[in-house]
Parts: C-alpha cells; sequence; structure tokens
C-alpha cells in the first residue's frame, strides 16, 4: 500500500515536471511577448510576465497586416478541411461498400499521396498553375490539396467496422447507396469527421511552402508567411517581444480548434490505431 | 464487400474526386519531375538531355551524401528520442492516477504548433546572445554555442524544436494504442509472475507494434518533409550545410541553385526512399494485425 | 439619302463610342508591379519612395511588392517569366547580375529611353556604379541601390582597452593586433566578425586589384575558373586563420546575422554593408558610439590599390511590357533618381546616394560633416580605382553558388581547417559550376 502511494506521487511529479518541461517554449515566448525591447534583452533574463502585451501585439498585427493574413489562413484551412472530409468519405465509401474493378489499384494509389510531398513536385506544379493563371488565388491554395491518405484511412477503418445488416437493411428498404450514405452512415460519422477537421485545419495552417510560392500578392500570404516575415525582418537585432507577440496571436486560432475538438480528436485517433 | 451490387458505375463516380486531384495534382507534376531528372534545365528553362548523368552525379556528390547522412542521423533522433519520451509519458498518463485525463489533454496541444513556430521559439532558447539556453550551456561548460555558425548547435536546435512539436501527436497515439491493449493480458502476465518491466516488453510493447509501426512512419515523414519550414525560416540549411536535409537541399538546389534537373533526379530517389519505408510499415502493421486476431 | 443620314449617324456613333472609349482608357491607370527583397527598416523607405510617385501622377501606378529574399526575388523571377506572369520591374542582387544579361528575359537599362523616343544622360549617376551594372560601356540595369562594404567599431571598446578610437587599424596585421589586444584585456571575447563573409572575400581581392576569376573577372567572357587560391589569398587567409585560433576573429554567419553581436558589444569590429549603416546607429542608439572606417589592405607594398566593390542591387525591367507600361516604369527610374529622392533615399538607409548631382547636394548641406559615418565608404569607394576588370567587380552565372562554396571555405577556416585546403576545394566546386553554365551556351 505504502508502495503504492510512493508510486502515485512519484508519478504525479514525473508528469508535472515534464508538463512544465514540455510547456516552457511556450511560456518563454509569452514572456517575451509582455516586455519592451529592452527588457527582451536585459540580463539575466526576465522570467516574469511585463505589462507591454497588448502595444506589443498590436505592433505585430499592424506590422504584417494580421487580419488580412489570419482571414486567408482561416478561408484556406476551412475549405481544404471541408473538401478533404468529402472527398474522403465519398472514397472511403466506395471502397469499403464496393466491389469494383481498380479498386485493388486505386486503394494503393490514394495511400502515395502521403509519399510525394510538395517539396518533390513543387516547380512542375508551380509552372501548372501559372500556365492555368491560378496563381494568387484561393484555388491554387486549396485544390491541389482535397485528396487525403488520411482522410480515406480513417473513414475506411471505421466503415469497415459498421454491420453489414444496416446496409442490408437500407437496400431492402430501397434505400439508393447515396441515400444510405447521407441518412444513416454519415450521422454516425461525426466522431470521425471532427477528428478529421481538427487534423486538417491544424495542417493547413501550418502549411508554408506551397503558400510561400504560389502567392506574391501582399494580400494573399498566410499567417505562416506573416510569421517568417516578423522573424527575418530584423534580424540585425531581432525584435524578440514583437516577433512572440505575432507568434501568440498566429498559434491561436488551431490551438482553439484542437481544444475544442480534443475528444473527438482522441477518439478518432483511438479508431485509427485500432486495427 | 459488395453491399451494393446494382450500382456498377457509382464506385467509379465516387472515388473520381480523389483520383482526379491525385492524378493532376501529384501524379502529372511528379511524372514530370522524373522526366526532368534526365535534363540539365538552364537558368532560363531551356532542356538539356543528359540521360543517367544527373543521379549518377547526385551518388558520387559528397554533398549529397552528407546530406543524406544528416537526414538520417536526423530521422533517427526524432523517431528515437521523440518516440521514447512520447512512450514514456504515455505509459504515466495511462496508470490508474488522478488526473490522468488532464495529463492526457495537457500533452496534446504541442500537435497544433506549426514547425515554423516551433523553430522560432527554439531558436529564442537558442539565441546567441539571450536564449536561456544558450547561456545556460556557456556557464556551465564554458563553451558558448551559436546555432548560426555552429553545425551541432543548429542541428540539435532544429533536432530539439522537432521532437518537441511532435510530442504532442505521439503521446496521443501512444494513449490511444495503451487503451487499447486489453487489461487481461497485462494480468495473466502478472499472475505468471512477471514483473512490470517484463510485463510491458513481453505484453504490452508487442501489442503497441501497429501503433508504433505507424507514428515511426509518420516521424520520418515529418523528419523527410515536413522540418522543411523549421529550416527554411530558422537556420536556411546551415551552418556548413549541416542542417541542409534532403528535401531542404532539393528545394535549394532546384529553386536558388538553378539545378532543376539535379533536383528532380533527387525527388525521384527521395520518394523511392519514403516508399520504401512506407511499405515496412504497412507490411508490420497488417502483419501484426492478423497475428493477433 | 436616308441611307447616308443612316451611315452618318452610324460614324458620329461610332466616333461617340470611340471618343468615350478613349477617355475611359485614358483615366484607366497604367500599373506597374516591382518586386523587391527591402526588408526591415529599407522596407518602409521604399514605400514611402513609391508612394510619393503614386501620388504624383493617379494614372501611372508602381505596385511594391515584397517577394522574399534577394535569392527568392531572382529565382521567382526567372520562374514568373517562363509562366508569363512576371512584374514589370524587379530588383535584382549584384549577384543575380550575369544571369540576367544572359536571361534574354530584360530590356537593358540603356535602350529604355531610346524606346520612347527619349534621351536620358546616364553620365550623371556615380563612376563605380555605372562601371559596375555595365556591359560594353552602356547600363543594363538602372542604378538603385547600391552600397559596399566598410568596418563599424565600438568607440567605447577602444577607449576600454587603452586604444585610440581615432586610429583604427587599417591594416590586416594591425587589425590582428588590435584584436588581439581587446581580447586580451578582456573587454570582448572574440573582436571581429563580417556580414556577407563570402563578398568580404570578393572585396578583399578587388581591394588589391586582383581578380577573382579568368576572362578579365569574367567581364569580357563567361569565366571558366577562379582565379584563387593563390599567393595572395594564401597571405590574407593565413591572417584570418590565426585571427580565429587567437579568437580575434569570429565566424558570423551569412548576410546579417553577425549584426546582432555588434549591437549588443559582443564585438568590437563589423565588416558590414553600408545599407546596415542606419538600421545599426537606431539599434545601438545611446549605448555606445558607432564610428566606421575603411577595410583593411595587407601591409605588404607589392599589392597594388584596386576598390572595394559594389554591392546591393539594380533594377531590370521584363522584356515583355508594354509600351505604355514602359513609360511608367521610366517616369518611375526617373523619380528614383531625382536629387531630393536619392538624397531622402541615402540617408534614411545608409545606399549610396545614386548620382553625381545628388553627392553634391549632400556635401552642400554639409550632411557628411554632420554625419561622418555616411561618408565613410563613399570616400573609400571614391578614392579607389574603376578602370580594371579585378577593381569594377567580378561576373559570373553561378554566383550564388560561388558564395555559397566561398562561405562554406571561410566556416572550414574559422573551426580551424587547413586555409589552403579548404580555399582549394571550394575553387574545385565553383570550376565545375562555371564549366556547366557554360555548356548551356555552347
Amino acid at each position: 500500500m505504502k508502495r503504492k502511494t510512493i508510486n502515485t506521487v512519484l508519478t504525479h511529479a514525473i508528469l508535472i515536471i515534464t508538463l512544465v518541461a514540455v510547456a516552457f517554449p511556450m511560456y518563454y515566448a509569452f514572456v517575451m511577448a509582455t516586455h519592451t525591447h529592452q527588457d527582451a534583452y536585459a540580463f539575466p533574463p526576465i522570467l516574469r510576465p511585463g505589462n507591454q502585451l497588448w502595444n506589443n501585439l498590436k505592433e505585430a498585427w499592424v506590422r504584417v497586416n494580421m487580419g488580412r493574413l489570419l482571414t486567408n489562413s482561416s478561408i484556406i484551412a476551412v475549405v481544404v478541411a471541408f473538401g478533404k472530409i468529402v472527398f474522403s468519405i465519398l472514397a472511403a465509401f466506395a471502397f469499403t461498400h464496393f466491389k469494383f474493378r481498380g479498386n485493388w489499384f486505386l486503394f494503393p494509389l490514394c495511400m502515395v499521396t502521403q509519399m510525394m510531398p510538395l517539396p518533390v513536385r513543387v516547380i512542375p506544379l508551380y509552372r501548372m498553375m501559372a500556365n492555368w493563371n491560378w496563381l494568387n488565388t484561393y484555388r491554387a491554395l486549396t485544390i491541389p490539396y482535397f485528396a487525403s491518405t488520411t482522410g480515406i484511412i480513417l473513414f475506411r477503418q471505421f466503415y469497415l467496422t459498421v454491420p453489414e445488416e444496416l446496409a442490408d437493411a437500407a437496400r431492402v428498404d430501397g434505400a439508393t447507396p447515396m441515400k444510405y450514405l447521407w441518412h444513416i452512415l454519415l450521422p454516425l460519422s461525426w466522431t470521425n469527421v471532427a477528428a478529421l477537421l481538427v487534423i486538417e485545419f491544424v495542417y493547413m495552417w501550418n502549411e508554408y511552402l506551397w503558400p510561400n510560392i504560389a502567392t506574391t500578392a501582399a494580400d494573399m500570404r498566410v499567417a505562416q508567411i506573416g510569421l517568417r516575415m516578423l522573424y527575418t525582418s530584423e534580424r540585425g537585432a531581432a525584435e524578440w517581444h514583437i516577433i512572440m507577440a505575432g507568434l501568440l496571436i498566429i498559434m491561436l486560432p488551431p490551438l482553439i480548434v484542437l481544444i475544442i475538438f480534443r475528444r473527438q480528436f482522441a477518439q478518432g485517433i483511438a479508431m485509427q490505431t485500432t486495427k | 464487400m459488395n453491399r451494393f451490387p446494382n450500382h456498377r458505375f457509382l464506385p467509379y463516380g465516387l472515388v473520381l474526386p480523389s483520383v482526379a486531384v491525385i492524378f493532376i495534382f501529384l501524379i502529372i507534376p511528379f511524372g514530370q519531375a522524373i522526366y526532368l531528372s534526365f535534363h540539365r534545365v538552364s537558368p532560363f528553362g531551356a532542356l538539356r538531355n543528359v540521360g543517367w548523368r544527373n543521379y549518377v552525379e547526385m551518388f558520387a556528390s559528397s554533398e549529397y551524401l552528407f546530406s543524406f547522412r544528416n537526414t538520417m542521423i536526423f530521422s533517427v533522433l526524432v523517431i528515437g528520442v521523440g518516440l521514447t519520451i512520447a512512450l514514456c509519458i504515455a505509459l504515466l498518463t495511462t496508470q490508474k492516477i488522478r488526473g490522468a485525463a488532464f495529463y492526457q489533454i495537457a500533452f496534446i496541444w504541442t500537435y497544433a504548433m506549426s514547425p515554423i513556430i516551433a523553430g522560432v521559439m527554439w531558436s529564442l532558447i537558442f539565441d546567441p546572445s539571450i536564449g536561456i539556453m544558450a547561456r545556460l550551456i556557456s556557464s556551465a561548460t564554458g563553451f558558448s554555442i551559436n546555432y548560426f555558425t555552429d553545425p551541432v548547435a543548429a542541428f540539435l536546435l532544429v533536432t530539439a524544436a522537432s521532437v518537441w512539436v511532435m510530442l504532442g501527436y505521439n503521446i496521443c497515439f501512444f494513449v490511444a494504442g495503451l487503451q487499447n491493449v486489453p487489461h487481461e493480458l497485462k494480468e495473466a502476465a502478472w499472475i505468471d509472475g512477471a514483473t512490470t518491466w517484463q510485463t510491458f516488453w513481453v505484453v504490452t510493447f508487442p501489442m503497441l507494434s501497429p501503433t508504433t509501426a505507424f507514428l515511426v512512419f509518420v516521424n520520418t515523414v515529418y523528419a523527410f518533409f515536413q522540418s522543411f519550414g523549421m529550416i527554411d525560416v530558422v537556420t536556411q540549411g546551415g551552418p556548413n550545410r549541416a542542417t541542409e536535409f534532403l528535401i531542404y537541399k532539393i528545394y535549394r538546389d532546384g529553386f536558388g541553385r538553378m539545378q532543376e534537373g539535379q533536383a528532380a533526379a533527387q525527388s525521384v530517389f527521395l520518394f523511392v526512399l519514403i516508399a520504401v519505408v512506407g511499405a515496412v510499415q504497412i507490411y508490420t502493421s497488417t502483419r501484426k494485425a492478423v497475428y493477433h486476431r | 439619302m436616308y441611307r447616308m443620314r443612316k451611315s452618318s449617324l452610324f460614324f458620329v456613333a461610332l466616333a461617340l463610342i470611340l471618343t468615350l472609349s478613349g477617355i475611359a482608357a485614358a483615366q484607366q491607370p497604367v500599373t506597374v508591379e516591382f518586386w523587391h527583397s527591402m526588408t526591415g527598416s529599407r522596407l518602409n523607405v521604399l514605400n514611402k519612395v513609391v508612394e510619393d510617385f503614386n501620388a504624383l501622377n493617379p494614372l501611372m501606378q508602381i505596385e511594391p511588392v515584397l517577394v522574399g529574399t534577394y535569392e527568392e526575388c531572382l529565382t521567382r523571377f526567372r520562374a514568373a517569366y517562363q509562366a508569363n506572369q512576371e512584374p514589370g520591374i524587379v530588383q535584382i542582387y549584384e549577384v543575380g547580375t550575369q544571369t540576367m544579361h544572359d536571361s534574354g528575359m530584360i530590356i537593358p537599362a540603356y535602350q529604355i529611353p531610346e524606346r520612347l523616343g527619349e534621351t536620358w544622360d546616364f553620365g550623371q549617376y556615380i563612376r563605380p556604379i555605372v562601371q559596375y551594372y555595365s556591359k560594353d560601356g552602356n547600363l543594363w540595369s538602372w542604378p538603385f541601390a547600391s552600397s559596399t562594404a566598410m568596418i563599424y567599431y565600438n568607440a567605447d571598446h577602444f577607449r576600454a582597452a587603452g586604444l585610440d578610437p581615432n586610429k583604427p587599424p587599417t591594416t590586416w596585421e594591425e587589425m590582428y593586433e588590435y584584436g588581439l589586444k581587446l581580447v586580451q584585456a578582456g573587454v570582448v571575447k572574440n573582436a571581429l566578425s563580417f556580414g556577407w563573409p563570402d563578398w568580404m572575400f570578393e572585396n578583399a581581392l578587388a581591394l588589391h586589384d586582383l581578380e577573382y576569376a579568368n576572362m578579365g573577372n569574367g567581364r569580357s567572357g563567361r569565366p571558366t575558373e577562379v582565379s584563387w587560391p593563390n599567393e595572395f589569398t594564401d597571405e590574407l587567409l593565413s591572417i584570418w586563420a590565426k585571427m580565429a585560433e587567437d579568437d580575434v576573429w569570429i565566424y558570423g554567419g551569412a548576410e546579417y546575422n553577425a549584426n546582432a553581436a555588434f549591437q549588443s558589444g559582443e564585438i568590437t569590429f563589423l565588416m558590414q554593408s553600408t545599407s546596415s549603416l542606419d538600421g545599426i546607429l537606431t539599434t545601438v542608439g545611446d549605448s555606445f558610439e558607432v564610428r566606421t572606417t575603411f577595410l583593411p589592405r595587407l601591409a605588404n607594398p607589392k599589392y597594388a590599390r584596386g576598390n572595394s566593390l559594389i554591392g546591393g542591387n539594380s533594377l531590370y525591367v521584363s522584356n515583355r511590357v508594354s509600351n505604355d507600361e514602359l513609360r511608367v516604369i521610366f517616369e518611375f527610374f526617373k523619380y528614383l533618381s531625382r536629387t531630393d529622392v536619392s538624397v531622402y533615399w541615402h540617408k534614411n538607409t545608409g545606399y549610396f546616394p545614386a548620382t553625381n548631382a545628388a553627392v553634391k547636394a549632400l556635401m552642400d548641406e554639409g550632411w557628411f560633416t554632420q554625419s561622418p559615418n555616411h561618408l565613410t565608404a563613399f570616400l573609400q569607394i571614391l578614392s579607389g580605382k574603376t578602370d580594371t576588370d579585378a577593381s569594377a567587380g567580378m561576373r559570373m552565372g553561378p554566383f550564388a553558388q560561388a558564395r555559397e562554396w566561398v562561405r562554406t571555405a571561410l566556416e572550414r577556416i574559422a573551426n580551424g581547417e587547413d586555409q589552403r585546403a579548404a580555399l582549394e576545394y571550394s575553387a574545385q566546386q565553383i570550376n565545375a559550376l562555371l564549366a556547366e553554365y557554360n555548356e548551356f551556351f555552347e
């Protein structure tokens, strides 16, 4: 009994220490964002928050036109998440409910997307977008992302666990496949939809290379590029207080999405690990 | 499997959107990359066929081999260190303790951070003039570390930031995996007189292997590809090319150094590399699944 | 009769439509995109200049776009041109000069007035700039933000180490000696760092009137090999290597990374572009006294006097712009060359005033006595040679990669590797790149 108590205390202690260690970079970033330029460079470093947070946030906001960046990133992240969810539900439905020729080849093809990341094909893709006059448009920033390996796996895994009788019953009742998908399967899938929403929103919000290449217009920039602009603009004497204020703003939206849907996210992941 | 046998064409319609996107935006550009890999491209877009020369020179180039080696070390560190820490934390948070659910949530959040955000945060910590870590190290060891100039420091910086940013995701998967390990199995092991340590290696760890294989794949993808933003913003591949990992080298060669053909050859090879890792992952996870069914 | 009336009506209508649409067309402003890489404090200065130009004539508009680093700007322009999406004006760093000349994508600057049936006096720009960007005696790009390298030093450190701030080092030997004193006196851990280390290597060669590459430093033809390592680099880099060993020289990273150490008082000497001057002065403020001086030479008298190199960037015009756009571009370029604009640009960035008239205006108003740090680099470059290939600056296609290789060599030397071997290796790599580039023109 005693041993068990010690173990519990020890477990808590280790967890709390790791938690603090993991949270430290974030805390340090936050503290920086609350100081003046001078205090940010103070020695020994000040680890208590100061009172400049609001000013720094405002400065960062104005300097990179943050409102526009956040709007762009939000539009792109939401549209891509939505597109990926729809496309992968349809594909997963086909892979689990139908027998069709080409199945053997199309499913692995969808898996391949994870292995052909952007940098590997970025130059031809750029040319293609330029030829289509798609540069500096939302189309270029969203449509190429619509295929999702993660999404197809996630929904496929789930649809395989749905009892066959459900589909049989629906068929006997005369429901078309699409009706069955819409009225029976989809309402069962909300957890997966939410999980995928988190995954894809976070992914897209954090995307950097392609938005950087596919856009030059200032009003098409996304949040990650804004952070880079803040970060590299004055490397001479990095204005850490402004950089970190900008960082706080930029990291917030995906964090909020994750916190809201954390349970669905965890459940979705649990589903993916059970085979 | 075939629950709606009377709809012959519908399944094609259902996969069409995904397949079309994959074909147009992945396969075609990648096909062009393969084509380019047999050419030299002038800075102004003219092509010259050079056969296998790009590939031959790639494997003979000491810069490429250096980049390859560093990418491997980086991946092994990110996977090894990252997964070990994540597994330890996941094991602790799945103990029967109060607040377990809180801890599980409290570690997730780094998942929402982008590689760039992680890179910027950690570059502050490692900043040569004001970074807390840089100062700690210099006061403890007398060495001042400067990631602008010191390859090892830059390498450590991106590794630390990468492990950190992947932590939330890894913990989340391990927690889910651990919760799927049937408790009866562990109890059976205990009754047989196994210690906690033995139980872990004999029961828990093998049961976790599909999760582990999946995470190894995801972390490999991270180390190979996703680290790009962090590198581009924080180190630009330097100093002395220490952080010029394969993916960043492709970008630099293809864009900045105006060697599109050579970059294309590297792309093709990198694809083959990651496809092998992916195949191993699929093989491992399916084999295990069959095994315990 | 009826017929005629109808047709005359038709003509009246047609004339009306034409006039109206003519008015509409005339009132449609012509906007030209301008891609640039002016980050940091320079960004606001540039935006102000463009805004003022746009305010002059609502029908002629320039739209500045910050595209990223110099390298990204060059790369993007090439890619965009191939896709028919390029801007009218692009700012290209000096490294891209040969590439742009070879590109077939631009209108050489000297042809712009001709095409519009106008004339322009290109002799009004200061000599070293004209020299640097000219091909066969004609300017190929529009002079804009030119700079050179100089030494920034911390006068307070001098005093603390018992050195006279009025007597900065003039040779590398002195630099070593001063640095050693500063380090040994415990004033600083390291005394000297370089911004743009690759460029400092180029500058050292040019300053001693030595060519970087063959074919007349790449100015009479595409070079096939670099001219170093040689006796001079042996002599110079042995000093650098010794300085690194004794902690006098610390490698400070690429571009502007070393500025932070100077601004926070960790080092005494910074070799950096003049374009950092205003940024450094603002950041340092009153915390210590910043002074500037000429780049050091080797004491060995056998090397001739050359010049420091022009750096920075100039403006190129796409050869696909329409005549209307070209007119806007020309007006904008003329505006940039105006004396008051040149003066404003110089005072707020540290880049050279590009025209002789601007220099005179600055002298007349006593600017250089008031801010002597703005004069240093200027005196340095005007007192050097401009008539040799070596001092005019080198030209090569794979210049950006060459710089990377020089940086690699310097990093290795700073880490204690043999200087000769490090340079030799980088030279081989650059020669291979030169051969590869030249293959495209066979």
